[in-house]
């Protein structure tokens, strides 16, 4: 990006801040109102594509020097999904049922209620935030995207080769 | 019960991580064939069970079925989730021998293996979905994989063709909703007893579209030739052998288990649909020159049968177009690996696939034919048995030509160089398969009519 504007900087940097209280707002509340981690994960994942779009892709990774651990983001979070949903495994019980059982008591700090589900919906959030983060990475064009793309030399004809 | 989710966690967590990391280096590419083996040594014991003792199911979170997601294997997942882990196996050892040329290939290999296994091992319609798309995604990627203007060619046609199919399944999955209120197979089919004709009609004709688009039957099968020809071998493999039985599987599944009155409604036209894939995709093999092209147009001849017998359906039907899915997997890939390759074994190698596509004993494929014979005895039709018998000659002929073509040559200084040892020792491994279910088909044959004998109730 050329000539970025200035007010679209200013707009991003200011909406990062609310961007991110409104993601956990939206996970806190998640479980008796609307909301989950995926919703907070796009509210994020918005914030974080304004950055892209205003300063363009090396000023925003300059400026949240943490997307560069997108890719490291968006395992970690799928690793958790899944080590939430299958942890039931271990002692026996169907996959995906959580702890505190239904109708137990559940800990609460606030409104945040302590479960396993909770876990889930964080792992969510990181997964989406790191997707579409690597999205937007991809999408802008950054150098080094293509280097994955040079071909060593074939070691076997590719099928396609029309033979006389 | 457990065997269940572990066939499932597996795939899952290794394709995860193993996405993250640098694929080309060849402890990774190997340690996912490992995973895909250790994959298919449980999905082996889960079909062993099953087989054994009946259909295992799981509600997550042990809630009541219906509120919870049912994940159920009965002997017709079990046995598509085998052939088609064993397929993703040797796909990906063949890549793993040279060393994967992009760092995502094993992972999106492993990942595809999840989805499949899930997709195959659901009793759940929207979670089939999500399985469905687990594994599009992952193969729209890898049918990028070489990274050259041909393969990038193949994948944005794969993708564009089968996204539209998925958005038709989902759009079908939305209409099995609204018209039986549930997602559950076991709900939704009865649902749809209930439910009006005209509006259950439409539904499975979305459905079939859908599944028709991913299998390449005939008027669904434009993009097939561009994609199987421009893909890399490896690739073309697990797209012919892995991903299509996703169609195969969906026909059998959806047709006979959750539609089977609309099935029997549009048998007629099922069964001339498959006819006509059969003839087209046969007289257009002859006249290719190229290889990878030819098996492309065989392909779409290939699922003309599984539909035919699907159309013809019954016990007898139904089970001969589990037992022609599974062996026509293993044709499909074991030709693809081999049209890349070169020198000692390869020749035999092709010949026993070759025997395989037009149904000539030893071969699998002769008790896959022999089974189809069966079926249009049973549907009374010499029109069908003609049919059948037209569409192996094709088959036997271009099979043939090819052969001549490849192998017979008399100008080795053509340039051709041999290829590596294991990667022609690999697909003589899988040759040899092909022929063993072909001399010992007893048990493949026992859990297609197993796999069969689920849908005696709608259909008998």
């Amino acid at each position: 990006m050329s000539r970025p504007y200035v007010v679209a900087q200013v707009v991003a940097r200011l909406l990062w801040g609310p961007s991110v209280v409104v993601a956990i707002s939206l996970i806190v509340k998640g479980y008796t109102d609307v909301g989950d981690g995926f919703a907070a994960g796009v509210v994020v994942a918005l914030g974080l594509a304004l950055f892209y779009v205003a300063l363009g892709a090396s000023a925003a990774e300059l400026a949240l020097p943490f997307l560069r651990y997108a890719p490291r983001l968006m395992i970690t979070g799928l690793l958790l999904c899944l080590g939430t949903g299958f942890f039931p495994l271990l002692s026996g019980e169907p996959i995906f049922s959580h702890l505190p059982e239904p109708g137990a008591h559940v800990a609460t700090v606030g409104s945040l209620e302590l479960f396993t589900p909770l876990l889930f919906d964080l792992g969510l959030f990181l997964l989406v935030v790191g997707v579409l983060t690597v999205l937007l990475h991809q999408l802008a064009g950054l150098k080094g995207v293509a280097e994955d793309l040079a071909v060593p030399p074939v070691d076997d004809a590719p099928t396609g080769g029309r033979r006389p | 019960m457990t065997l269940l989710a572990t066939v499932l966690l597996v795939p899952w967590v290794a394709g995860a991580l193993l996405v993250g990391l640098d694929g080309r280096r060849r402890p990774l590419a190997w340690s996912a064939v490992a995973v895909l083996a250790v994959g298919l040594v449980l999905l082996v014991a889960l079909t062993v069970r099953v087989a054994s003792a009946g259909p295992v199911q799981l509600v997550t979170g042990g809630w009541p079925a219906g509120v919870g997601i049912v994940l159920r294997a009965d002997a017709l997942g079990a046995t598509f989730a085998v052939v088609s882990q064993l397929v993703l196996l040797v796909a990906a050892a063949h890549e793993a021998i040279p060393g994967p040329r992009a760092r995502s290939f094993p992972g999106l290999v492993v990942l595809l293996a999840a989805g499949l296994t899930g997709l195959f091992l659901t009793g759940d319609v929207f979670n089939f979905y999500v399985f469905f798309e687990v594994a599009m995604t992952a193969s729209y990627a890898l049918a990028a994989y070489g990274g050259r203007p041909r393969q990038l060619r193949a994948a944005l046609v794969f993708a564009a063709v089968n996204l539209l199919g998925s958005f038709i399944f989902l759009l079908s999955v939305a209409g099995t909703y609204r018209i039986t209120g549930s997602l559950a197979m076991a709900d939704v089919a009865d649902g749809v007893l209930r439910a009006g004709a005209n509006a259950g009609l439409l539904v499975a004709v979305g459905f079939f579209v859908a599944f028709s688009t991913k299998l390449g039957l005939f008027p669904f099968h434009f993009w097939l030739p561009t994609v199987y020809a421009g893909s890399r071998p490896a690739v073309a493999a697990i797209l012919s052998g892995a991903v299509a039985n996703i169609g195969g599987y969906g026909l059998i599944r959806f047709g006979a288990g959750i539609f089977p009155a609309q099935l029997r409604m549009a048998a007629t036209a099922l069964v001339v649909l498959g006819a006509a894939s059969i003839v087209y995709g046969g007289v257009l093999a002859v006249s290719r020159g190229d290889t990878a092209e030819l098996l492309a147009y065989s392909a779409i001849g290939q699922v003309g049968y599984v539909l035919v017998a699907v159309g013809v359906g019954g016990p007898v039907g139904l089970a001969a177009a589990v037992f022609y899915s599974v062996v026509n997997a293993l044709n499909k890939a074991l030709l693809f690996l081999t049209a890349g390759l070169r020198g000692p074994l390869v020749a035999g190698a092709f010949v026993v696939g070759a025997l395989s596509v037009a149904g000539v004993p030893p071969a699998a494929g002769f008790v896959g034919k022999l089974t189809l014979f069966r079926t249009g005895v049973a549907a009374g039709s010499p029109a069908l048995v003609v049919l059948l018998l037209v569409g192996s000659a094709l088959s036997l002929l271009y099979m043939f030509m090819n052969y001549q073509r490849q192998f017979w040559r008399s100008d080795p200084a053509a340039g051709t160089t041999v290829s590596p040892l294991p990667r022609r020792a690999l697909v003589a491994v899988l040759a040899l398969l092909v022929l063993a279910l072909g001399l010992w088909a007893e048990p493949l044959w026992q859990l297609s009519q197993q796999a069969a004998d689920l849908f005696a109730r709608e259909s008998g």
